[in-house]
């Protein structure tokens, strides 16, 4: 008791900390949207429907304002560093933010109509989204322990509500729950691995964590432990082999756009995290890192596409699709030890490619979003003949599968390009066996995804039901947003890497 | 012996000596005492009713909702006690920014108020 | 004998070790929360001891967030199961199989 009295005593010399209104103004923004839609919510109850989905898109645009007029001001070549160090407004985050809002606007349009004339809440489906995306945002600027906890905790929790959204729906249920319990086991891993490296390392700070590990300080057993465990609590997150396992499940239970939002945003956010802290925080400590992240990524790759092959449910192909491309994106992190510079090209190739693979990868869902509207189902073989009545769907589905195998001149191309040649460039042996990895596994995709667009341009139409499918103009539009998404990116890479070629540097 | 083991033994030994003097006491008084049982004098107690089932019969599901909104307003407290000592060190900053917080705590009461939750149906 | 900070460590892993066994064991979703609790609080208890012994308030305000996440963390959990509940009774995670994996 004494201790914390002492503890919080050590604060007498109170000072106001510097607070930099401009730098966090995009999260005030999101923040103040949200606690906008909450009271509108409560003040009108049932008549705030009509206006939430709209609210909430004009919300998740909103705070792009502030993060142009800071790209503007140059954020980019002088950060703001904020609160001793744990929170950082650079390029980097900038970018991220950036995309975390505008996946989370395509995520409100896929949604409009499926939330709207389903049976369910509907004010507070876009309410948690909302908070989803803001600890995102967050988790782009977090550049400390806690802060990256809070953060991954504001993302997650609102996603297993998401998840379990149809509440009479036993299948949601369930996938609501795996979620959640896969999620809170991978979060208590990851916190004890940090309770270890604060431990070691008597800070929390990541670049004070850095440097403190470059000191060759702390090379006990912990620090070996505590980084494995952060790591493994984030693959969770990322869904890496072999803790996939529960992506299938929720990804089919979870509602469509739900699943399209999980796939792209969480799995970011989880990208992120695990950057600031392998980058900045135990960058030196390779020996410990590069293994378990070789073996994830590696694995991932195999796993998800042979597992993605055996599938005849299309969510759970594009779960088990997912889970190989988690493991491209963690492949860079493998040879960020070997020097700033590689550190530099690694970074910006996994934001390009987390940039392209939302474009492509909600198109994606937003096609599967409008079959089903006829369908009713998930099974691929609900596909046949999808050319004959629906040529523009079947042309845009193939282009999107196109571009995630790999395709040039497709987004997904520039991406795996960008991959192999941030593995490449260190020439070290790490490198070259996960490149070959990857190009193997870049062949086996071809297996799957060409087997859906064989069964849209080649087979029967199911029970020879031709009846038209009714895109709605939500979904158009995110549709049309998505491909030129991924089609400019691939003619035309430099609109991409203008903004994505960012640096995560340490401040100290 | 360390103090630290030294201010257990201090707790044992005040644990022995309550044990004792309730036992005598009690012991005393069961040797003293007429019994007379009757059934009736057997049956649980259970605010002066008669007690119906068995004591492992299941909790109405809507005290689940008033634990839950209990739990997390309960914990948001831990936020608030360290606030409460330094609060002159912390001026008027701290105490807007506290409002803030409980603003928002507020918001979500107001809502599940609104949504009926807080009703007993 | 004096108890060292090492002590807390080592009940902090202890315990860390029956939760984690304990999730991945029970099939009980309410012992699996019970089970995670006990994995958040060795959590806490790994950072109090770290900060005492590190002289350093970063540990202690770790476990006021770790505390309060826990909280939400299991509300969210509980509510999702009572959202079970109400439509059969005694689930067990065994149950949960309507789909594959």
């Amino acid at each position: 008791m004494t201790s914390t009295v002492t503890a919080f005593a050590q604060v007498a010399d109170f000072a106001r900390p510097p607070i930099d209104w401009h730098a966090v103004a995009p999260e005030l923004v999101m923040l103040s949207v949200g606690a906008l839609m909450i009271i509108i919510d409560i003040v009108k109850l049932e008549r705030a429907k009509p206006y939430a989905a709209a609210l909430s898109g004009l919300g998740f645009l909103a705070p792009l304002v502030p993060i142009a007029t800071l790209a503007i001001d140059g954020v980019a070549s002088e950060p703001r560093v904020m609160f001793g160090g744990a929170y950082v407004i650079d390029g980097y985050s900038l970018v991220l933010k950036a995309l975390f809002l505008i996946v989370g606007y395509l995520v409100v349009l896929l949604a409009t109509n499926y939330v709207g004339e389903g049976d369910y809440w509907e004010t507070e489906f876009y309410n948690l989204l909302s908070a989803s995306v803001l600890g995102m945002m967050v988790m782009a600027s977090a550049r400390d322990l806690i802060t990256i906890f809070v953060a991954l905790e504001l993302l997650s929790i609102p996603a297993y509500l998401l998840a379990a959204w149809r509440k009479r729906d036993l299948k949601s249920n369930e996938a609501g729950l795996k979620y959640y319990l896969m999620g809170v086991f991978a979060s208590s891993i990851m916190l004890y691995g940090m309770s270890l490296v604060f431990g070691v390392t008597g800070s929390t700070l990541l670049t004070e964590i850095g440097a403190t590990l470059d000191d060759g300080i702390g090379s006990e057993p912990a620090v070996t432990l505590g980084i494995i465990f952060v790591i493994v609590g984030f693959a969770f997150k990322v869904s890496g082999f072999p803790f996939h396992t529960w992506a299938p499940d929720t990804y089919e239970g979870a509602p469509t756009p739900v699943t399209a939002f999980l796939a792209v945003a969480s799995k970011a956010a989880g990208f992120v995290a695990l950057m600031n802290l392998v980058v900045i925080g135990f960058v030196e400590r390779e020996e410990v890192y590069q293994p378990v992240i070789f073996f994830i990524a590696a694995g991932s790759m195999f796993a998800g596409n042979f597992m993605a092959l055996r599938q005849d449910n299309i969510v759970r192909l594009m779960a088990y699709s997912g889970v190989a491309q988690a493991g491209f994106l963690l492949a860079p992190l493998v040879v960020v030890g070997e020097g700033p510079e590689v550190a530099a090209t690694a970074v910006s190739s996994i934001v390009t490619y987390l940039v392209i693979y939302a474009a492509m990868n909600l198109g994606v869902f937003a096609v599967i979003l409008a079959v089903a509207r006829k369908t009713k189902s998930g099974e691929i073989s609900s596909y046949g003949g999808l050319f004959d009545y629906a040529p523009a769907l079947a042309v845009l589905m193939t282009l999107f599968l196109a571009s995630l195998g790999g395709l040039p001149p497709l987004g997904g191309w520039y991406a795996k390009f960008g991959i192999f040649r941030s593995l490449l460039e260190p020439g070290t042996g790490w490198g070259y066996t996960l490149a070959v990895i990857a190009a193997v596994n870049t062949v086996i995709a071809f297996g799957y995804y060409g087997k859906i667009a064989s069964r849209m341009w080649f087979d029967a139409v199911p029970d020879d039901d031709r009846t038209r499918i009714v895109v709605p103009a939500a979904l158009a539009t995110a549709l049309v947003l998505c491909i030129a998404g991924t089609i400019v990116s691939g003619v035309y890479p430099g609109a991409v890497t203008h903004f994505t070629d960012v640096e995560l540097l340490a401040f100290r | 012996m360390s103090e630290f083991l030294r201010s257990y033994l201090t707790v044992g030994l005040f644990g022995a000596l309550a044990v004792l003097v309730v036992g005598t006491f009690l012991g005393l008084s069961s040797l003293v005492r007429p019994t007379r049982p009757q059934p009736q004098k057997y049956i649980n107690y259970e605010s002066g009713v008669d007690p119906v089932g068995t004591g492992w019969s299941q909790a109405n599901i809507r005290y689940y909702v008033f634990a839950l909104l209990f739990v997390m307003f309960d914990v948001e407290a831990v936020f608030i006690f360290p606030w409460a000592t330094r609060l002159e060190a912390y001026g008027l900053f701290g105490l807007v920014e506290m409002f803030i917080f409980i603003f928002i705590l507020l918001l979500g009461l107001l809502y599940a108020w609104r949504k009926g939750v807080l009703r007993w149906i | 004998m004096e108890l060292t900070t090492t002590w807390y460590l080592v009940l902090g892993a202890i315990i860390f070790a029956i939760g984690a066994s304990g999730l991945m064991i029970r099939r009980n979703p309410l012992v699996m929360f019970m089970c995670v609790e006990l994995m958040l609080n060795a959590v806490n208890l790994t950072f109090v001891a770290f900060g005492r012994e590190l002289d350093d308030l970063g540990g202690q305000v770790s476990v006021f967030f770790v505390l309060v996440v826990a909280a939400a963390e299991v509300v969210i959990g509980l509510a999702i199961i009572v959202a079970i509940m109400r439509h059969r009774s005694g689930a067990t995670a065994d149950d949960l199989s309507v789909l594959r994996g």
